[in-house]
């Protein structure tokens, strides 16, 4: 019996979660057996002719990372999905937009502007931009357009599963392939992670207090956390409580707050949002009621980026999207 | 931004369930006064998350207003957990581009219907001049 086949691509990531698929190590030999990987532009030279030539739905599983930030990422992931019977959204970038996600705090003209021009090591006194076309004497050349707004893998296609993470730890990514190969999938559109806060799997939780209360937000660089601690009671803005768990904790273990790669446990609308809402709660708690507004906005005052913090991997899949732009 | 002609304002008022929406509800009803503004009845101005107050924005709000319990008269003390959420998402909101005026937070008591109505005709005033929340895509 032909084996299955498996596609791998990337879009707006960084690659890291190419190396996941490598650190499956011994495993990799396992999944190669079991499946041929028929497109991987990281590892394998083939091209998109070849995907077009195949019949639609002929690849059982496409794993697809990255987020949607240009024509070229957009025009191959609905390829990948007309030829796919399985699209996995692989990462965070992926699922919920990721760190490249971040740029929806600019444009394309902001972000143009800055990388083509402003960044101190660019000399560009013409002020010459990437162009959908550009004349060559007889030739003309193209490039993708650069979309002004990033968007998850979820909001371009139609896509079955999520594999979440940053990147996804390769134990749930043979999780995902072994489910996958065995037929034991879950319903469409399932977050293929325990549906639980990374708090309730923290090496920590055992010692956090049951009420807690944050008098003075800290940033990580500005103490050495307690290892054995809860970050917030440290007063280290930490997104566990909103952040759905499955990530081993990675972070955590290396004395480091969660930043939500994971995305939102499941009833979450809006990661950011709720990430405020909790940390708002626990801010000055105990001393909430003799607070006067001034005392309360010093305290929030020293969250020097609370976009940028509260949606880290999620912007473009919050409710606003993106920064409105005038 | 002016207002559009033709638009009327947007504004949502998530207004307390035990204190002043039933004085505001005896003296609007039944439907003798139009309001200028819509009222979503809450358990507590402390049950109102951001994700509502965004919502209400995705939804076509130009401003949103928690009318909640002054200090010391809310049963649940979630007042005082909206005066921080609301004063962290105003922050958070400047930085989406978004006027953080476009979301009060108000203080009222049981009968104090008449003075929410005017806070509210100020508020709408003041989010007037802004006009509609057009949000990029």
């Amino acid at each position: 019996m032909a084996k299955p086949k498996v596609a791998f691509y990337w879009n707006a990531s960084c690659g890291g979660c190419e190396e996941a698929v490598v650190d499956l190590a011994e495993d990799i030999l396992k999944v190669v057996e079991a499946v041929d990987i028929i497109f991987w532009p990281v590892a394998l030279d083939f091209k998109r002719s070849d995907i077009e030539a195949m019949d639609d739905g002929e690849i059982a599983v496409s794993f697809i990372n990255g987020a949607i930030r240009t024509e070229e990422q957009e025009e191959m992931v609905k390829l990948l999905r007309r030829k796919s019977g399985l699209v996995v959204a692989f990462g965070s970038c992926a699922h919920i937009g990721g760190i490249p996600g971040l740029a929806n705090f600019w444009n394309r003209d902001t972000i143009f502007e800055r990388a083509y021009k402003e960044v101190p090591s660019v000399e560009n006194p013409e002020g010459i931009f990437p162009r959908t076309e550009t004349q060559l004497g007889n030739e003309s050349l193209t490039l993708p357009e650069f979309h002004n707004t990033v968007r998850t893998l979820g909001q371009v296609i139609d896509v079955d599963y999520y594999l979440p993470g940053c990147a996804p730890p390769p134990e749930s990514i043979m999780d995902a392939v072994t489910a996958i190969l065995e037929g034991k999938l879950p319903e469409k559109g399932t977050v293929l992670a325990p549906d639980k806060s990374l708090c309730d799997t923290c090496p920590r939780t055992e010692s956090k207090p049951e009420k807690i209360s944050i008098k003075e937000i800290k940033r990580p660089h500005e103490i050495t956390p307690d290892p054995e601690k809860c970050f917030l009671e440290e007063g280290i803005i930490c997104l566990g409580p909103a952040t759905r768990s499955g990530c081993g904790e990675r972070c955590i273990n290396a004395n480091m707050p969660c930043r939500g790669c994971f995305g939102p446990i499941t009833g979450v609308g809006d990661h950011g949002a709720r990430s405020l809402s909790f940390i708002a709660s626990i801010l000055g708690l105990e001393d909430e009621k003799k607070m006067t507004e001034e005392d309360v906005q010093g305290l929030i005052d020293k969250i020097a980026d609370p976009a940028g913090l509260f949606y880290m991997y999620s912007l473009p899949s919050s409710l606003l999207k993106r920064r409105k732009m005038v | 931004m002016k207002k559009k002609q033709g638009e009327n304002p947007k504004i949502i008022v998530f207004c307390c369930n035990w204190s002043v929406n039933p004085g505001l509800r005896l003296s609007v009803f039944p439907d003798e006064e139009e309001t200028t503004f819509k009222t979503i009845v809450t358990m507590c101005c402390g049950r109102v998350g951001p994700e509502l107050i965004l919502e209400a924005f995705t939804r076509g709000a130009w401003g949103v207003m928690l009318a909640g319990c002054p200090p010391e008269e809310c049963e649940h003390d979630g007042n005082y957990k909206a005066r921080k959420r609301v004063l962290l998402i105003k922050k958070t909101l400047e930085q989406f581009n978004i006027e953080p005026e476009r979301v009060a937070l108000e203080w009222f008591s049981t009968g104090e219907s008449d003075k929410l109505k005017k806070s509210v005709e100020t508020f709408i005033e003041k989010i007037v001049e802004y006009g509609p929340l057009e949000l990029s895509s």
